[in-house]
């Protein structure tokens, strides 16, 4: 390897790994992420059903039997309980605490509209949580009444309420038909689907499902993000250079090609080595001693071995991918304002390959994310949540691969014609036809 | 008669419609001083800049050293741009070591080198500082050091003395005597015709993109004799540079640092 390239490569590197600004995003990064998984917990504990609700029962059937109901499981989940039995060992989930109260009033369809005037202005000053009405028909629709002060607040609640309210009725229409309630208590059953792979050897359980697709989540979310944090870091450092006139001193001793591969080489070790540090950690912290020091019940199960090596390659090609991009688009012009608005077109690509996550998650042998894991601006993200979550062929990911890569080669080729003009043009900025007639001045 | 040190023979250089360089033929004999004079926008830097192979000509051909550019030759040129500059954030001492690796020469080799230098510009004490920490004409100094560290046979330099602080141009005069009498070549332009009078063996006028003279300064002094007006003789008196030294000498003042600059 050149050594000139080496020395470029050496520089970017540790005056990044130097700064201030790389320890703090170091630091930071997983500790916001860690801080919305904690926000997001506390808000899940704080999502208890709460609160005083008025019930209109005007079939006069259902009110003492939902309270019944509720008196009955505290804040058990019968079915939940049932599931335990049956399959001992499905995830936990958590159950919510309630604290609901329910009381009862009355009405005619007479009284109706007064009453209804009344819960209301109790509902918005806050004197109870909601009010229920239960229309004579309520037992044959199946349908109630709920009133707050929002229609989309209090999912949790409503569904708590509708589960008791269910029951209550089913059981009110099995004694209409003669059927003793305590025998659908007895006979109810829900059943689980426990997902397996069609094999012999099973590679993932079910169990470890949903942690290896939160993992791919966190690679994809990271792919991302340190696609344009880097590409950033190109796209500065160019102007940079360009700007404080180092340039042309630069150019007299290194070929351009260089000075840019240098720069982008350099830059995506950055990345790695942020990621080899976040690794470290992590590898710390789901050790044995720690795990049972920070009270977490068991270790993380491994992260699949094609994940990280999908990640890595991914990671890599996609960097080079639109780190190419940036340093083109940086390298005409004077300063960030200038490049703006052709900027604007890899952001978006990627943004939009962000997006697409879905179709890989949900089929990821479907069409859409079948051409998206080819085409080069989208591929190393669609390509890479593909293989975690069901691996395609192995001639696609090789298709793929290799489409990446040609693709880097191109596009490294291109902004290389760009980039050796570009960097010695200050003043005026250069029109698009311009930066085209660049590319194909010759040698 | 040995290689010449550069050579142009027919070079042109147009932008668009407008010709930068017209057929130039310009020979730069091994060891000389040459000047290439002329005013701004004759087409100086962009015959410097193909010299140095950042630009291509459109037609002719340049060969340095006897050789088209390459990798190893530019190894042997030190080359100053007019547009210049230094990474802000960079430790002195990094800076010089990573301009010395891009010219091929290790850390050891540079650092050796770089030693007496460093101590007779003062600079020593600001190598672990950044760069935007410095004065300007410490700046000057670093970048001036970083386009020797490599020990060049050939210097380009493209109006090496726009900008520089008085101690500095008398700092690059005596570098740049001190490089001659070590047989090696230096090239340099200037809209200052004094100092390519004081300093070259040879000098070239450009204008308009065209060459219009070319030749060992006394020769084309002699030529030109009979034919311009001779200045009156006047008595000798002491140069202000020299009075400038003398005086700074006297005062007994240390030179200023980068703290009492700003």
């Amino acid at each position: 390897m050149n050594k000139k390239l080496l020395a470029v490569i050496r520089r970017e590197y540790l005056q990044q790994v130097r700064t201030k600004g790389f320890w703090i995003a170091t630091a930071l990064i997983p500790t916001i992420g860690l801080g919305i998984i904690f926000i997001q917990v506390l808000l899940a504990r704080s999502m208890v059903a709460k609160g005083r609700i008025g019930v209109v029962d005007m079939t006069a059937r259902l009110y003492e039997p939902l309270v019944a109901e509720y008196q009955k499981e505290g804040d058990r989940d019968p079915d939940e309980e049932k599931e335990k039995t049956v399959a001992p060992e499905s995830a936990k989930k958590p159950t919510l605490p309630t604290k609901m109260e329910f009381f009862k009033v009355d009405a005619t369809p007479e009284t109706l509209a007064e009453v209804r005037k009344k819960l209301n202005l109790d509902v918005q000053k806050e004197r109870i949580k909601a009010y229920l009405v239960l229309e004579a028909k309520t037992l044959e629709n199946g349908v109630a009444e709920w009133r707050a002060e929002s229609v989309k607040a209090d999912m949790v609640m409503r569904e708590k309420v509708a589960g008791l309210l269910s029951r209550a009725a089913t059981k009110e229409r099995l004694k209409d038909r003669g059927v003793d309630p305590e025998i659908y208590e007895k006979a109810r059953l829900r059943i689980t689907v426990d997902p397996h792979e069609a094999k012999e050897i099973e590679t993932e359980t079910s169990k470890d499902a949903g942690f290896n697709l939160a993992v791919s989540g966190v690679f994809f979310f990271l792919i991302y993000i340190s696609i344009f944090i880097y590409g950033a870091y190109i796209m500065r450092g160019v102007m940079e250079e360009k700007n404080n006139r180092i340039v042309e001193v630069l150019v007299s001793s290194v070929r351009p090609i260089d000075l840019m591969l240098g720069k982008i080489i350099g830059i995506g070790f950055v990345g790695l080595t942020q990621y080899a540090i976040w690794g470290a950690l992590a590898v710390l912290a789901s050790l044995p001693g720690v795990v049972a020091m920070l009270g977490m019940a068991e270790g993380m199960p491994p992260i699949p071995a094609l994940t990280i090596v999908a990640f890595i390659v991914f990671f890599l090609l996609g960097y080079f991918l639109y780190a190419a991009i940036y340093a083109a688009l940086a390298a005409p012009f004077n300063n960030e304002q200038e490049a703006q608005q052709l900027l604007m077109i890899p952001t978006m690509l990627l943004v939009l390959a962000s997006t697409t996550w879905f179709f890989a998650f949900n089929q990821p042998n479907g069409p859409m994310a079948v051409v998206l894991s080819f085409f080069p601006l989208t591929s190393p993200l669609l390509m890479f949540m593909r293989i975690s979550v069901q691996p395609p062929p192995a001639w696609q990911i090789a298709l793929s691969v290799a489409m990446l890569a040609a693709s880097v080669w191109g596009m490294a080729w291109l902004a290389g014609r760009i980039y050796r003009v570009g960097i010695l043009m200050y003043g005026k900025k250069p029109t698009i036809p311009e930066i085209f007639r660049w590319v194909r001045q010759a040698d | 008669m040995s290689t010449p040190a550069i050579s142009l023979a027919g070079v042109t250089k147009r932008f668009g419609k407008f010709t930068a360089v017209d057929r130039l033929d310009l020979e730069v004999p091994a060891g000389v001083t040459f000047g290439i004079i002329g005013p701004n926008g004759a087409g100086k830097t962009t015959t410097i800049r193909m010299v140095m192979n950042i630009m291509k000509p459109d037609e002719g051909e340049i060969r340095v050293l006897g050789e088209k550019m390459n990798d190893r030759l530019q190894e042997r040129i030190g080359y100053l741009p007019e547009e210049r500059g230094l990474y802000r954030k960079m430790k002195v001492i990094d800076q010089l070591l990573f301009f010395a690796e891009i010219k091929g020469v290790d850390r050891p080799t540079a650092l050796k080198r770089l030693g007496p230098w460093l101590e007779s510009m003062d600079l020593s004490p600001w190598l672990q500082k950044k760069t935007e920490e410095l004065s300007k004409g410490m700046q000057q100094k670093v970048q001036f050091l970083g386009t020797i560290v490599h020990d060049p046979e050939v210097l380009i330099l493209d109006e090496p003395f726009s900008g520089l602080d008085p101690m500095n141009v008398i700092l690059l005069k005596d570098f740049l005597a001190e490089f001659k009498r070590q047989g090696k070549t230096v090239v340099f332009s200037t809209h200052v015709l004094e100092q390519a009078e004081k300093m070259c063996d040879r000098i070239a006028l450009i204008y308009r993109s065209k060459k219009l003279l070319d030749g060992p300064l006394r020769e084309i002094k002699r030529a030109w004799r009979d034919r311009v007006p001779l200045p009156l003789p006047v008595e000798p008196e002491p140069e202000l540079e020299a009075i400038f030294v003398k005086v700074v000498e006297e005062s007994g003042l240390s030179a200023p640092s980068a703290e009492e600059l700003k």
